[in-house]
């Protein structure tokens, strides 16, 4: 028998009782009521019908050649994937594990801020700057991580200064982030980071009592939500620019129910985003699970409420963004190529993003070198003073854990709807679960990941042209 | 021998037997749960009467007990395997050329 036209591959799931969703490889999506659901997969939806032309316009499928829409469909692929193309370009490095905070998540085993026993060497920066540069990738961007980097500014200068000085034969587009609770920082050290071009990222939980309550200094006395207000404003009055530092947030069990005045305090510190962030599994995070953590199905219904007051509040003119739909709505409405670490697809595991540790341990992501504080050292790619850039970047192990973390071909995510738009994350599969690949029907991440991507599929579906337009704001 | 649910039987205080069905599970599937299942138990498989069936036996190895709940366990497990199996054969070959497309950077 011959059909009337081809049907290319898709992946679909019921949306609600009355409609299926249907996405293909490249993203596109259609709703189809169940009566042209199945109209359409028996082959008798009417080629003239205005459904019939956008599912060809989706390339769902075609009364064309079929040659010409796989060559476009690849082009949509290889686009998709253009991730790929330059290899890692984020490259973490820990100066040092000393910190002044003692966040109650904690993911790493901070060192006091008089323990100098994790602090880098000269001799490990350099063969870590050296190593960085022998990667393929013409961007770079070095983002200093802890403890609180800024304990040991020292380090952080030389390495900067380090790779500026490599980076004048190699040429690349070299950039500068540093993490820190800016609670240390001095009008000093911002000028040093403003000559330097080195971003400040910082970490922001909400009003001061919740605030304090996850993120408590060390020292009693002092009070961290101030020294933070106070900081702010310093930085972006030296920066002269108050987008020059970005914050993020953390949801701790004392955030539940209280995403509105979070979002307030980011308006209040003239924050314009927001990503709102579930708690990471790992460290204290994990080891002190029942005092810190919550069911991921709270933390869903938070967000949703969370991303409504947002909506609402652009609705009234008041420009600010959610980051994790941001993200999700640009794989979801253009053709882009959009990298982050912890949901693509392969993983942004090695291939996006390194982390060097204070004695110049390589791991595939900061969560990996989480693990290792608690001694699994299953994402170690290496050591710089040890192994060469081959050895660690294009090893055997980075190659298994890549080829485990494809979502095109992992149980539960190959055939599910949302696998265009969604990631893998090995490292907190194995965290959780014990292998990198995972158990879908019981992995929290995939249950977050999918009721938020089926509540940005819901607001898109209503058609709310207000919504819609803010929506489009958001991607960048 | 006390049948517990079809097809898992209680031999013993510390043995239990499941009958895999080789239509439905690959060995490779199979074999993949059993060594998931090595660190904590004595595993022993072995053909059954039918031929298109598996014994796998069950042995207590320190002192995690083995029980129903083991073997329940099991078999949710080799139908993860399974399907990590399905999959892999479906679109492993896409998977390669994704992996292939992401170290080429550093093959060069």
């Amino acid at each position: 028998m011959k059909y009337k036209y081809t049907i290319l591959p898709f992946r679909f799931d019921h949306f609600n009782k009355e409609e299926y969703l249907l996405t293909n490889d490249v993203g596109e999506y259609i709703f189809l009521s169940n009566k042209d659901f199945e109209k359409f997969i028996n082959y008798e939806l009417d080629m003239k019908s205005d459904l019939f032309y956008d599912l060809a316009s989706k390339q769902i499928a075609t009364s064309d050649k079929i040659e010409d829409v796989v060559a476009m469909l690849a082009t949509k692929f290889r686009t998709k994937k253009s991730i790929l193309r330059d290899f890692t370009s984020l490259h973490m490095v820990v100066p040092t594990l000393r910190c002044n905070s003692s966040c109650i998540y904690c993911q790493v085993k901070r060192h006091e801020s008089s323990d100098h026993s994790a602090d880098m060497t000269k001799k490990t920066a350099k063969n870590i700057v050296k190593c960085i540069f022998e990667g393929p990738s013409p961007y770079i961007k070095i983002e200093f991580q802890g403890g609180d980097p800024s304990t040991d500014f020292e380090m952080v200068k030389y390495i900067i200064e380090e790779a500026e000085w490599q980076n004048l034969f190699k040429k690349r587009e070299l950039g500068f982030v540093i993490c820190t609770n800016l609670t240390l920082l001095t009008p000093e050290m911002v000028k040093y980071l403003k000559k330097h071009k080195c971003d400040i990222s910082t970490s922001l939980d909400g009003p001061k009592d919740l605030h304090d309550t996850n993120r408590p200094l060390q020292d009693k006395n002092l009070d961290h939500h101030e020294i933070f207000e106070k900081n702010v404003k310093m930085v972006r009055d030296i920066w002269g620019d108050d987008d020059c530092v970005s914050a993020l947030m953390t949801t701790s069990k004392y955030s539940l129910g209280r995403y509105k005045e979070i979002i307030d305090e980011y308006i209040r510190l003239g924050f314009n985003n927001i990503f709102l962030r579930s708690l990471n599994p790992y460290g204290f995070a994990k080891e002190y699970k029942e005092k810190v953590s919550y069911p991921i199905e709270e933390f869903v219904e938070n967000f949703k409420e969370g991303l409504d007051y947002i909506i609402e509040m652009n609705k009234k003119g008041k420009f600010f963004v959610e980051g994790f739909a941001a993200l999700l709505l640009k794989r979801i409405l253009t053709p882009f190529a959009t990298g982050f670490v912890d949901l693509q697809s392969p993983a942004g595991v090695g291939i996006a993003g390194a982390i060097y540790d204070y004695d110049g341990s390589v791991y595939v992501a900061d969560e990996g070198r989480m693990l290792a504080r608690f001694k699994n050292y299953y994402f170690k790619l290496g050591n710089v003073n040890e192994n060469t850039f081959q050895e660690m970047f294009n090893g055997n192990q980075l190659h298994e854990i890549i080829e485990n973390s494809c979502n095109e071909c992992l149980p539960g995510c190959a055939d599910c709807v949302f696998q265009p738009y969604c990631g893998a994350d090995p490292v907190r599969n194995y965290s959780v679960q014990g292998d990198v690949v995972g158990h879908r029907p019981t992995n929290e991440m995939c249950i977050k990941t999918k009721a938020i991507i089926h509540y940005l599929m819901e607001k898109l579906h209503e058609g709310d042209p207000e919504t819609i337009n803010i929506f489009w704001s958001w991607i960048k | 021998m006390k049948e517990l649910k079809i097809p898992i039987f209680e031999l013993s205080n510390n043995s239990f037997k499941l009958v895999v069905d080789t239509n439905i599970y690959s060995k490779e599937a199979l074999n993949a749960t059993c060594y998931k299942y090595t660190d904590k138990y004595f595993i022993y498989q072995k053909s059954a009467d039918n031929p298109n069936e598996i014994d796998v036996i069950f042995e207590t190895k320190s002192e995690v007990v083995v029980n129903e709940d083991t073997v329940k366990s099991f078999c949710n497990d080799l139908i993860d395997q399974q399907v990590r199996f399905d999959v892999n054969n479906r679109f492993g070959h896409i998977r390669d050329l994704i992996v292939e497309e992401a170290f080429k950077p550093v093959n060069k």
